[in-house]
């Protein structure tokens, strides 16, 4: 039988407009009596003679509950419900399966094949009004979280493009790799752990024979890390610290920048090393701030960590962050990097740790720099398992050649 | 048989808030498509079909159930749980005493429907 529509006069002015009942029933009578019935209860009503016609009503018209015989020609109830189920689109429909079927195995058919209530045949006017109203209840209940869910969707999508325009941002701070001196190269790795991330490096060109290197870590993960860190960076470039330290010695642009940047309300605050390379001289010099420091790699195969304990960046404005100065020589290889590249646990929770990040990088040995830094990443990436880091990564390499 | 005795009038109207424009419709429809509905029992019995007998009963029942017409809904129900079960043995009988009553009940409606639905 194909579809027949009797829709019911629309609500008062003003009012909202009444929900939709579908209707599907192979007998006229029955269902004459059951449409009939809706209509004086103010809801608009249409029906069909068929599951085919009616998963086409239903498709069209999206009512809010649907009354379904469970024999019918063409398809029957429980298949009706089967396809309504494996829509997406038709999912939120309430299905009320109107039988004579009352054996507790037949009904747990039907809730199985995806009926959400079930109607005796036999039900009294007053069983029938209750029912309808609690599927029409469930129906606007069920309507109403795929709403939000859809509202919560499109914000996050837009929340999503606002993070990856920040992050692009972000990324652009950081350096190109390649040449950065004469004789001087620098490689880098950078996998944020929200795609947005709280650690940054740059270099920071004193002379034609001095370079600052720096990787600093904002502790936290996500917008405000990321946002303090740029502002950090600001601070760091060679106009503003020769305006507010006045020199390139590390210790001395730690120790001002301890007074620039404070513990914030929230307790977070920025770790950092910072280095000054200087090619005349050959000598590298350094502080750290609460940072786990540098790795020095020298072409003898000799490694070394650059790092002295002591506070972190903000927690106390008295504190005084002292440079250390080491000898460089052609051939040496410098490793600026965050915590996180080896603060991070297998599968097992073992730690992946300094160790065997260090010895990582001497198997590579003298292997060119952007092979070093690809392998390292990749072989923290085995050991953890998988791609995704749970800090922020970054790691910075420094080749000196003459 | 009296009227009263082949269904409830008060009580199938009460069914429908009564409704008498809708009753009277249930009415009409019931005296195009009842008879239609015993036909195709008949055929799926003459040939050997309980799944058919099955449907063309059940979907009867649906109509004498608007009606509170407790004999012929009793015969509809006996017809439609035997060929559910796959038993036609006693088919015959049983649509005969289905028809017989169906019978009865269309005769009782068209005596109301003719007499009119006025209150």
């Amino acid at each position: 039988m194909s579809f027949e529509s009797s829709a019911t006069a629309a609500g008062p002015a003003g009012s909202p407009p009444p929900h939709t009942v579908l209707v599907v029933d192979d007998e006229p009578t029955a269902r004459l009596a059951l449409v009939a019935r809706l209509k004086r209860l103010g809801y608009r009503v249409i029906q069909a003679g068929d599951g085919k016609a009616g998963l086409e009503a239903l498709r069209r018209e999206r009512p809010e509950l649907t009354i379904l015989d469970w024999m019918m020609p063409e398809m029957d109830g429980p298949s009706f419900c089967e396809y309504v189920r494996q829509d997406p689109e038709l999912q939120t429909s309430q299905i009320l399966m109107m039988t004579s079927h009352d054996q507790p195995e037949q009904i747990a058919e039907g809730l199985a094949r995806g009926a959400d209530d079930f109607l005796s045949k036999a039900a009294s006017k007053y069983e029938i009004t209750a029912r309808v109203q609690a599927g029409m209840r469930a129906a606007t209940l069920v309507r109403r979280l795929k709403d939000a869910t859809e509202e919560i969707r499109q914000k996050q999508e837009a929340l999503e493009q606002e993070l990856q325009s920040a992050a692009r941002y972000v990324e652009s701070l950081l350096p190109p790799s390649g040449t950065i001196l004469p004789g001087v190269q620098m490689v880098h790795a950078y996998r944020p752990s929200l795609g947005l991330g709280g650690d940054l490096f740059n270099v920071v060109q004193w002379s034609e024979d001095v370079l600052g290197l720096y990787l600093l870590d904002a502790s936290g993960h996500g917008v405000s890390p990321a946002l303090r860190s740029a502002s950090f960076v600001t601070f760091l470039r060679k106009d503003s610290l020769l305006r507010h330290v006045g020199s390139n010695d590390p210790g001395a642009i730690l120790t001002e920048a301890n007074k620039q940047f404070p513990l914030t309300e929230s307790g977070h605050y920025f770790t950092i090393v910072f280095a000054s390379l200087d090619l005349r001289c050959h000598t590298l010099s350094y502080a750290t701030a609460g940072h786990g420091g540098a790795l020095l790699h020298r072409r003898s195969g000799e490694v070394c960590w650059m790092v002295q304990p002591n506070l972190p960046l903000g927690f106390d404005p008295s504190t005084s962050y002292v440079t250390a100065t080491l000898p460089i020589g052609p051939g040496d290889r410098l490793y600026l990097l965050s915590d996180g590249l080896y603060e991070f646990p297998a599968a097992s929770g073992e730690l992946w740790g300094r160790g065997r990040l260090e010895k990582t990088i001497q198997t590579l040995g003298q292997q060119p720099l952007k092979t070093v830094i690809t392998e390292t990443i990749a072989e923290a990436v085995r050991w953890q398992g998988h791609e995704q880091f749970p800090d922020d990564v970054a790691l910075m390499g420094i080749e000196v050649a003459i | 048989m009296s009227q009263d005795r082949v269904f409830s009038f008060d009580e199938a109207l009460a069914r429908v808030d009564d409704d008498r424009e809708t009753f009277q419709m249930m009415i009409e429809l019931f005296i195009e498509h009842g008879p239609k509905d015993l036909v195709e029992a008949q055929s799926a019995l003459d040939a050997g079909n309980a799944l058919g007998v099955a449907r063309s009963s059940h979907k009867l029942k649906g109509a004498l159930l608007q009606f509170c017409a407790p004999a012929a809904l009793h015969a509809c129900k006996e017809l439609e749980e035997s060929a559910k079960a796959g038993n036609l043995a006693n088919g015959a009988q049983l649509y005969a005493t289905l028809e017989q009553e169906v019978q009865r009940l269309l005769v009782a409606l068209r005596q109301v429907y003719d007499k009119g639905m006025a209150a």
